[in-house]
């Protein structure tokens, strides 16, 4: 049984049919890849899985759970976690303050309680901190634990989102292009990470990403999409000798990705 | 009776201290206190779960990977068991992991984690005698189908169950261990040719450790941070043999990156370092000092001089005057204190530095902070310490006085020469060497000293390094080279001058805070190598050179100085893993470049 399904997705923005008819299936614990030119329409299918956007026509199941139609924080709730394109945390705030936020979910006590700091409240931090402590500690970003978020340089950024991503305890990850804007020390990490996630924690990771060589290297499968079309589906292998994916990347006939 | 070893000092700490804080260990952002009962719990368990996977007495137990108690714990189990434990640094390649674990035979390896274990894995097939890898840190491992893995965890389990069948056979185990029995084999960073394994028998630790305590006592109410590599015999005498005698804590931090803080909050009470470390705080403080506020700027350029007069008055037992007195407090309270405090060192009553010649002016900085840096000598083959200053009788420049114990003498040609029960057993596997360093007894040290009037040992230079100028006067380049590194722009610098003319010097600058010069003046520049060819750079150095040459006799002054385009790489066979400048190497590498200076 699959984690995630698509079935037959369509959106329209205006008169532009941005999606058309997209179906794929996201196996469980799998790190699944979703690929295509800028403006292909892989970051609207982000927005309609978390409920930003809602489809013209199509079904997503989570679980086998039809999906279309939740509110972005009930999605949240059912545990899809998600980081974005260009970084979204709290600038201002401490990396361990934008962790706790992820872990928003899990918390029950209300303002009253939590100003008191006793009881229930303080026993609820704690566990919740334990956990962002592990992930701290999985991600390796002890050292900025008390730092402002947006003092710190880009790569540990991009980390510290993926953290908040991981403290929701999600069920699948949905990742925006993980490594852009990196270097390729701060990409090998990056990419060692997210197979750790998958590994370790067993989640199921969906993941936009630019960087081919990433891609191959550590997708299960691969999805590609073009102008709102799926084009290709299938393994990294089947991916990169495929006519239709090579045309659509350099428009001739060369292969996209070197070995 | 029992004979004394590490394992049944260990035995006798546990009983004596029991819930007793002996490690901490910074987990989840938090100081986590493992008793001495834990300790041994860990040690027991470890060492029966070897002993249950085949471990006879003498055979080797590599460790690779950075400190941290399991490291500890490895290394007392294995010889417990009767086995060697062997420190591999974790910084080395896979290349040196596997000189190391192909020469020493070793039967198992303990890797931290999932990086060092890919290095084991991509030789597993060229050690024959390797049988299984043990790691601490499963991480990132869990999914790979190796046979010869197993995690640290695992071989706790199976000794736990040995010991619930047999509950004494530990404690059996540690009687039989014997004094005379090798108990590591600390391979040497190698400045010459491949790395030697030297071989320290149990009575060569608890000798040297009972010497030292008669210099520089350490008391269980004594805390250290574990920095260096442990695989270094100097880290080893401190986190692992000291506190098998004295029961002091040692602490372990998060990370590499987090260390600073970890320091402050630890606020260790013994700080062993080496030379490159006090560098590196000593060019931080001053560039940092230089963005600072100008009340703290002015305060710290008037405050340090009045440090140094008083320390320097203090050494030399002179009188300080009521107006030093008061000017020193108030330095004490508005800069030092806070200083000390940021670095971590507020506490520090002992501060050890060790490995390689130390700069003058470094150990004058610490010491106008009130931290009096000591300078200790000693070689791995000595089991890490023969000389230390005792006290307050600092004489910058020397090591101080040999510590009780040993017998020593200086050669005809200089060599110091030393004889005593620290003297280790030989190399292993290298019976050639062992003749070469080990003659009647007496070991040689390959150092050129002399003793001072007050005794006190004075270190020239490595008895090979020595330079012969083409006039015939002899130089020893590494106390040129210090005062050169003491510059914050000079990171690394080379005499070159054996059967030449005159002195010349290779220098790699200090790239963070030449760049950091570079952008206050306004000077553009892209990578490492396009700023060491800049020509104001060039004048800057220059600069530095021609303020050290004031300092030193004429024969001794550099004359020339090429900047190095690159930096220098331990993976470029440059420099060893302690980050000695391997000069032979580079010698041959840039001959090109050094004759150019001759020209």
């Amino acid at each position: 049984m699959p984690k995630l399904e698509i079935k037959d997705l369509n959106i329209n923005f205006g008169g532009i049919r941005a999606l058309n008819g997209v179906s794929f299936a996201v196996g469980n614990n799998q790190l699944f890849g979703l690929i295509g030119p800028n403006g292909a329409g892989k970051t609207t299918i982000l927005n309609i899985i978390n409920g930003v956007y809602h489809p013209s026509s199509g079904n997503i199941f989570l679980d086998d759970q039809d999906i279309v139609g939740f509110k972005p924080y009930q999605i949240a709730r059912i545990g899809v976690g998600r980081t974005f394109q260009n970084i979204e945390l709290f600038k201002n705030i401490t990396v361990i303050d934008n962790l706790m936020l992820g872990r928003h979910r899990f918390i029950q006590s209300g303002i009253l309680l939590g100003s008191f700091y006793l009881g229930r409240c303080l026993r609820e931090e704690m566990v919740n901190r334990d956990r962002i402590e592990e992930i701290i500690e999985f991600l390796e970003i002890e050292a900025y634990r008390k730092k402002i978020v947006k003092m710190l340089p880009y790569g540990i950024q991009k980390r510290v989102e993926l953290g908040r991503a991981l403290s929701m305890d999600p069920k699948i990850l949905l990742l925006d292009e993980p490594c852009s804007g990196m270097n390729t020390e701060e990409i090998e990490d990056m990419a060692r990470f997210i197979l750790d996630i998958k590994e370790e924690m067993g989640i199921t990771i969906m993941m936009i990403e630019h960087n081919m060589e990433v891609v191959m290297d550590i997708a299960d499968r691969i999805c590609v999409i073009n102008f709102g079309m799926k084009i290709a589906e299938g393994n990294p292998r089947e991916i990169q000798n495929d006519p239709k994916v090579i045309q659509a990347y350099l428009g001739e006939d060369e292969p996209f990705v070197r070995e | 009776m029992t004979e004394i070893t590490l394992p049944s000092l260990f035995e006798h700490r546990v009983e004596e201290l029991g819930e007793g804080v002996a490690l901490r260990e910074k987990k989840k952002g938090l100081w986590r206190r493992i008793s001495w009962d834990e300790y041994h719990t860990h040690v027991r368990n470890f060492c029966l779960g070897l002993k249950k996977l085949g471990l006879q007495k003498g055979d080797r137990v590599s460790i690779l990977g950075d400190n941290c108690p399991e490291w500890l714990y490895a290394d007392l189990a294995a010889q417990a068991a009767g086995g060697i434990g062997v420190g591999v640094y974790p910084t080395n390649s896979y290349v040196q992991v596997k000189y190391i674990l192909d020469h020493s035979q070793s039967k198992f390896v303990v890797v931290k984690d999932q990086e060092q274990a890919d290095k084991v894995l991509m030789i597993k097939d060229q050690l024959p005698f390797l049988e299984k890898m043990i790691v601490i840190d499963m991480k990132g491992l869990r999914k790979y189908d190796e046979p010869m893995m197993l995690s640290f965890h695992e071989v706790e389990k199976i000794g736990e169950e040995l010991h619930e069948k047999g509950p004494s056979l530990f404690h059996e185990m540690v009687q039989a261990t014997q004094s005379e029995d090798v108990a590591i084999i600390v391979y040497t960073s190698g400045t010459t040719g491949p790395p030697k394994g030297a071989m320290l028998s149990h009575k060569n630790i608890t000798s040297v450790v009972d010497c030292f305590f008669q210099v520089l006592p350490i008391t269980q109410a004594d805390s250290l941070v574990s920095v260096l590599p442990l695989c270094h015999v100097a880290e080893r005498l401190f986190s692992l043999f000291i506190p098998m005698r004295s029961g002091c804590t040692i602490n372990f931090a998060e990370s590499i990156d987090t260390l600073q803080s970890d320091m402050t909050e630890i606020s260790p009470t013994i700080f062993l370092t080496v030379p490159r470390i006090l560098e590196k705080i000593h060019s931080a403080v001053t560039i940092k000092m230089q963005d600072a506020h100008p009340v703290k700027r002015w305060a710290y350029d008037h405050f340090l001089p009045i440090g140094q007069e008083v320390a320097e008055r203090n050494l030399a037992q002179q009188k300080v005057s009521l107006f030093l007195r008061v000017a020193y407090l108030l330095g004490y309270f508005f800069v030092f204190r806070p200083l000390r405090n940021r670095l971590g060192l507020l506490q520090v009553r002992e501060c050890v530095s060790g490995a390689a010649p130390l700069s003058k002016d470094i150990m004058k900085f610490f010491h106008s902070t009130g931290l009096m840096v000591k300078e200790a000598y000693g070689l791995t083959e000595c089991t890490g310490v023969f000389s230390v200053p005792k006290g307050e009788d600092i004489e910058i420049g020397t090591v101080g006085k040999p510590i009780p114990g040993w017998e020593y003498k200086i050669a005809t040609d200089g060599e110091i020469l030393m004889r005593g029960p620290a003297v280790f057993a030989g190399y292993f596997r290298d019976e050639r060497a062992t003749k070469q360093a080990k003659r009647e007894n007496w070991l040689y040290t390959g150092d050129i000293g002399e003793f001072d009037e007050k005794g006190n040992l004075k270190i020239t230079d490595r008895k090979k390094e020595i330079l012969i100028t083409a006039s015939g006067k002899n130089i020893a380049p590494s106390e040129i080279e210090n005062r050169l590194k003491f510059s914050p722009f000079i990171r690394e610098a080379i005499i070159i001058g054996d059967r030449r003319p005159y002195l010349a010097a290779l220098i790699q600058i200090d790239y963070d805070n030449v760049a950091d010069w570079a952008q206050k003046e306004g000077i553009p520049f892209t990578t490492f190598k396009n700023l060491s060819k800049n020509p104001e750079v060039y004048k800057l150095i220059q600069g530095e050179i021609d303020r050290a040459n004031k300092e030193l006799s004429r024969i001794e002054g550099i004359k020339k100085f090429i900047l190095l385009e690159k930096e220098l790489d331990r993976d470029d066979d440059e420099l060893t893993a302690t980050m000695k400048v391997r000069r032979e190497m580079i010698e041959k590498k840039y001959g090109d470049l050094i004759e150019t200076l001759y020209k």
